[in-house]
């Protein structure tokens, strides 16, 4: 019985005595959390209107923020680099569905999938073409988000909240119901969910294939420009950002490739998850670092037991 | 099928278009790896910016070293390990003369080819520490001085010379989970199990370099005495802007040479105030050395470095420079003992033992005070030149520590059970057994 | 003319099953062989082989391996690179565990290690399909790569977290390690993946692949006339797991010669997925153009800036470079989704009738 104690008893012990730990951890969860889910959230845009799994919203990611970065350093100011930064996002929608989607109307998934790894790739070459490889710093205070921290002393202890982490989940909060305001109220939102739900019947009623691609590519570059700015903020912007795209894909297991609120959910439950799972049992027992994939087993797990995720729409198969 | 045969006929042209110029020798052919692209960027840029540029000025100067023009040609890696090997069998069928890795995993792949290929490999202040046995390791270079110095200099500073006072205190290691990260844990390793104090280690994994929220939440629980850093590239800005946030006390925050990266710095400023880095170099802009790379490089426009970021004032960027330097000493040793200025890659190994970076030809270059003087042998391939501890001041790195010694007793058995190893891992390794100093 | 197949008439079944019932077809494959084991050994230099002839060979390979999995079963997998890292780290255990074991036994028996692991994680595929799978995949990619980090037993211990391979000799030639030639490491890795494409060819041929290929075309009509599809499905996964085990040990024991955790990450599988996708879902010679195209053009590309006599630097030819593949994986996707593969099909469709088209 003695491997049992610091398995099932200890960390949970641990939780009970340091209080104020756990809330920090839990907090840095949260953070995390939304950061996946706002990536996921990208990927779902984009999954539900065209049925293409796209690799490079993390590229995106990195792309939005470097150029937003690059721009302040050449000079513009930030309140016009952002919509500058905008601009060029519309421009790439409007590139990826000209270039790459239109030719490619029709094609298994697979086809799609890879095409949006050549995107990924050609983002990086050009992005480290023009605004080079280097470590930026994130233009935080230009922007006008606050910098400091809220301190807390419950229990004795003591919870560090960054306010530009608190801007983040207000942000992402706020960007969420406006997302979920334009799908469900708006014209061009209801054309959207039609065209997930059927590509044919979508057509058929006047809802144009091209319009409606070009504006969810350019909705996934605004949220690509809104993670970029809240995770450049904490950890400067280059491209070892791109990995992050990675960690969205379990959070799209967890929450089904189509439901919006499944990847905020699922977003938030492998966020906390997976950062109070390796403080208490992933450190201490299996030497750390089980972030990096604890989110995937996870969800490999719920999926054998629910296929179609916690929220995706159960699948009914014909022959 | 058609693509084949078309592709090899393209192929053979290629091959034999580079077969070609591998004749000519009129250049010393000293190219380099870079990575000027990846998440390793970061750091990586300013020092090969530093290394390109010092090769520059002396071209400009002086027409090369005793007049033989210097070819220091770039091959791009990205860090990755497998364009190391593309790029090692590139120069060498080019005619380099040396090979630089520049990254541990690279040095670990062409480390055994070097003793076959007979291409001696510079690496300086990274690779193996054990490469210091100049016996075993041949062909391999790593002055001026290695990281179990470095770990050694570390906890000679942080306790006061005193290592029993760490009894009973909890060191925690923060390192990158890479060959590079781990070279110091046997040292350290070693020395707590003699000391008595408690190793902690936190390996950060490639793709947490930036958020590192874990480790650091680990560290604000386990509360250790020091944290060490042994971090590259995205990795120490992540690691100091997460210790800022979980207000570790930045005194017993120390890093290895790499660590002091004014950039990383800037971006949290006074809050990183009494940050240390153990470094073997010190950047002063207005020495002779440096003022002669911004009169015949930087103001004539041949630099790649990033001027309005003040890239020029950096130590990354100077230690760049500090590391052509030595290699440029070692290129002339092997000169003046071939007699010819024309040297082959045998002659330069010979020239590499023979570095003698004293007081004298420090000021000579106009570096005096940029870093130690030191000197290599046939059984000494590191050197083992002293190093300072500088401190974050808020705005600039200062010395705070006279140049600090490296635990030798401790050291060199370890680097021989390491090179003794490291042989029996590769038989038939040769031997030099010639070598006695 | 060249490719006339009119006359080439079949008198028995076994001629009709032939692997190449095309004359034309087989003296090609001839005329490549001879290319391989003859032309290239005598016209290319140390560098050919080690940056472009020998890694498109264990390219091929695992994409190969791969390519049985998705283009042949359907099952689409990113999980690539880590089945290769199991299959080097077996071989790196057995070579050290049993130094006198001979290297061949090795590579072919750490091919099971990693066929163990590949069906392991392909039970979920019983349940989960399509995309799901595919990150399931990657729940595999992930610990796996972890588990090489922190599992120290794995690179026995050694203080820098890698492997390196000893120098080990076959009929008292070294094959591995540093003091191999290159030429000696082509030619085994050479007849390896030989073997093994033949053996691959038959495979997919046979019954085996035909019901392979019925449950990638359709699983419920496969299982309604009456195929296992658990059977089906982990089969392939075994399959394919060992072929890219092989080439995972092939690739650290006769190409890279050491090994960190990390090479086998996530940026691995893409490469070979997008090998064989390149190449072709569903053809063996598909993987070898596809390999050509992904790991030898980029070398070569890196050399035109200098045979142009272009000033640009290293890192701006590396960024070039990047985009210039990722330009070419989205133009082959346009022009031909099916992959290069494909293309020689069209190709030698239009030599058959050539000069006649009608």
């Amino acid at each position: 019985m003695e491997f049992i104690h610091p398995i099932l008893i200890k960390p949970f012990a641990d939780m009970v005595s340091a209080p104020d730990f756990l809330v920090q951890v839990l907090w840095e969860g949260i953070v995390s959390g939304v950061l996946y889910a706002l990536i996921a959230l990208g990927f779902v845009l984009i999954f539900k209107s065209s049925r293409i799994l796209n690799f490079a919203q993390g590229i995106m990611v990195v792309f939005a923020a470097l150029t937003l970065v690059g721009l302040y350093e050449r000079g513009v100011p930030a309140w016009l680099a952002l919509p500058l930064t905008l601009g060029v996002m519309l421009v790439l929608a409007i590139g990826i569905e000209r270039v790459v989607l239109r030719p490619l109307v029709n094609q298994p998934d697979i086809i799609l999938f890879m095409a949006t790894i050549g995107i990924t790739m050609f983002l990086i070459g050009l992005g480290e073409t023009i605004f080079g490889g280097e470590n930026k710093r994130m233009i935080t205070e230009e922007l006008g988000i606050p910098t400091g921290n809220f301190i807390f002393e419950p229990f004795g202890g003591f919870v560090s909240i960054e306010q530009k982490d608190l801007t983040a989940v207000i942000g992402a909060v706020v960007l969420v119901v406006v997302l979920l305001l334009f799908l469900n109220k708006s014209k061009m939102g209801r054309a959207i969910r039609a065209l997930g739900d059927d590509h044919q019947a979508a057509l058929s009623v006047g809802i144009s294939l091209s319009t409606i691609w070009v504006l969810v590519w350019f909705i996934a570059g605004i949220i690509a420009l809104a993670t970029g700015i809240v995770w450049g903020a904490r950890a400067g912007v280059s491209f070892a950002l791109e990995v992050i795209a990675l960690k969205a894909l379990p959070v799209l297991m967890l929450g089904g490739l189509e439901s919006v609120s499944g990847a905020i959910i699922g977003g938030l439950m492998i966020g906390i998850l997976e950062k109070v799972f390796e403080i208490y049992w992933g450190q201490p027992l299996l030497g750390g670092s089980t972030e990096s994939w604890f989110a995937y087993v996870l969800a490999l797990l719920v999926l054998l037991a629910r296929p179609q995720g916690l929220f995706g729409e159960k699948i009914i198969e014909r022959v | 099928m058609r693509l084949t045969i078309k592709t090899a006929v393209l192929a053979t042209i290629f091959a034999a278009g580079l077969t070609a110029p591998a004749l000519a020798q009129d250049t010393l052919k000293l190219p380099n790896m870079s990575y000027r692209t990846g998440p390793f960027a970061a750091t990586g840029t300013p020092h090969m910016n530093g290394q390109l540029d010092y090769m520059t000025m002396l071209n400009e100067r002086d027409g090369g070293i005793n007049g033989v023009k210097v070819q220091f040609d770039e091959c791009e890696t990205g860090y990755n390990t497998e364009k190391g090997v593309e790029c090692y069998e590139k120069m060498r069928s080019e005619g380099a003369l040396v090979t630089q890795p520049w990254s541990t995993g690279i040095t670990l792949q062409v480390l055994p080819r070097t003793n076959v290929d007979k291409i001696p490999m510079y690496a300086p202040g990274y690779g193996f520490s054990a490469m210091q046995d100049g016996k075993t390791f041949s062909w391999a270079f790593n002055p001026p001085t290695s990281y179990w110095d470095g770990a050694s200099m570390i906890m000679n500073a942080i306790s006061g010379d005193n290592l029993d006072s760490l009894k009973g205190k909890k060191i925690a290691l923060l390192h990158l989970d890479h060959p590079y990260g781990k070279e110091p844990i046997p040292l350290l390793e070693a020395l707590a199990a003699k000391h008595g104090f408690e190793l902690l280690l936190v390996p950060v994994g490639m793709s947490e370099m930036q958020s590192q929220s874990a480790q650091w939440l680990q560290i604000r629980r386990e509360k250790p005495d020091f944290v060490l850093m042994w971090g590259w590239g995205a990795m120490n800005g992540g690691a100091i802007t997460e210790a800022v946030k979980t207000r570790y006390p930045m005194n017993q925050f120390v890093s290895i040479w790499w660590g002091a990266h004014e950039p990383d710095l800037s971006l949290v400023g006074d809050q990183a105030k009494g940050y240390r880095a153990l470094s073997w170099n010190f950047a002063d802009s207005d020495s002779k050395l440096m003022q002669d790379v911004k009169k015949y490089v930087v103001d004539a426009g041949k630099s790649q470095i990033n001027q309005a970021g003040g890239e020029f004032d950096t130590t990354a960027y100077q230690r760049g420079i500090l590391m052509s330097v030595i290699m440029a000493e070692g290129v002339r040793a092997a000169q003046d003992l071939a007699g010819t200025p024309n040297i082959d890659r045998e002659q330069l190994r010979g020239g590499f033992e023979n570095i003698k970076l004293d007081d004298t030809r420090l000021a000579e270059l106009g570096a005096t005070d940029m870093m130690a003087p030191f000197s290599t042998s046939c059984a000494n391939h590191t050197g083992h030149a002293k190093a300072w501890m500088i401190e974050w001041d808020g705005s600039k790195f200062v010395k705070v520590t006279d140049l600090l010694t490296a635990d030798r007793a401790e050291i060199d058995p370890l680097v021989e059970k390491a090179a003794a190893a490291y042989a029996a891992a590769n038989q038939p390794w040769p031997i030099n057994d010639a070598c006695t100093d | 003319m060249l490719y006339r197949v009119a006359g080439q008439f079949k008198t028995s079944y076994q001629a009709d099953y032939a692997l190449f019932p095309v004359r034309q077809d087989a003296w090609l494959l001839v005329f490549i062989l001879l290319l391989a084991f003859v032309v290239f050994p005598m016209t290319a230099n140390e560098f050919m082989f080690r940056a472009m002839l020998t890694p498109v060979l264990i390219y091929s390979l695992a994409a190969l391996g791969l390519n049985i999995l998705t283009g042949y079963a359907g099952q689409l997998s990113l999980g690539t690179g880590a089945f290769m890292g199991v299959g080097a780290y077996a071989c790196y255990k057995l070579v050290t565990i049993f130094p006198e074991m001979n290297i061949v036994v090795a590579i072919f028996l750490s091919g099971f290690f990693s066929a163990a692991v590949g069906v392991a994680f392909g039970l979920p595929s019983l349940r989960i399909k399509g995309f799901y799978l595919a990150i399931a995949t990657l729940a595999a990619q992930f610990f796996l790569v972890w588990l090489f980090q922190k599992w120290a037993w794995l690179y026995n211990y050694s203080a820098s977290g890698a492997i390196q391979v000893p120098n080990i000799k076959l009929f008292g030639v070294t094959v591995a390690g540093a003091h191999a030639t290159a030429l000696t490491q082509y030619y085994f890795v050479l007849c390896v993946v030989c073997v093994v494409t033949f053996l691959a060819i038959n495979l997919t041929r046979g019954r085996i692949g035909r019901i392979w290929k019925s449950v990638r075309d359709m699983d419920i009509a496969a299982e309604l006339v009456g195929i296992n599809l658990m059977k089906a499905k982990l089969t392939a996964f075994f399959v394919s797991s060992y072929i890219v085990g092989i080439s995972g040990a092939l690739f650290v024991f006769l190409w890279r010669g050491a090994a960190e955790a990390e090479l086998f990450d996530i940026q691995l599988s893409f490469k070979v997925l997008f090998i064989a996708i390149i190449g072709g879902l569903g053809s063996i010679m598909g993987n070898f153009l596809g390999a050509i195209l992904i790991v030898a053009l980029p070398v070569l590309i890196s050399f035109v800036p200098g045979l142009l006599g272009l000033p640009i630097g290293a890192a701006m030819v590396e960024h070039l470079n990047v985009m210039i593949i990722g330009m070419l994986i989205i133009g082959f996707l346009i022009v031909e989704p099916h992959g290069l593969a494909r293309f020689w099909a069209m190709i030698r469709e239009k030599l058959i009738i050539w000069p006649f088209p009608h």
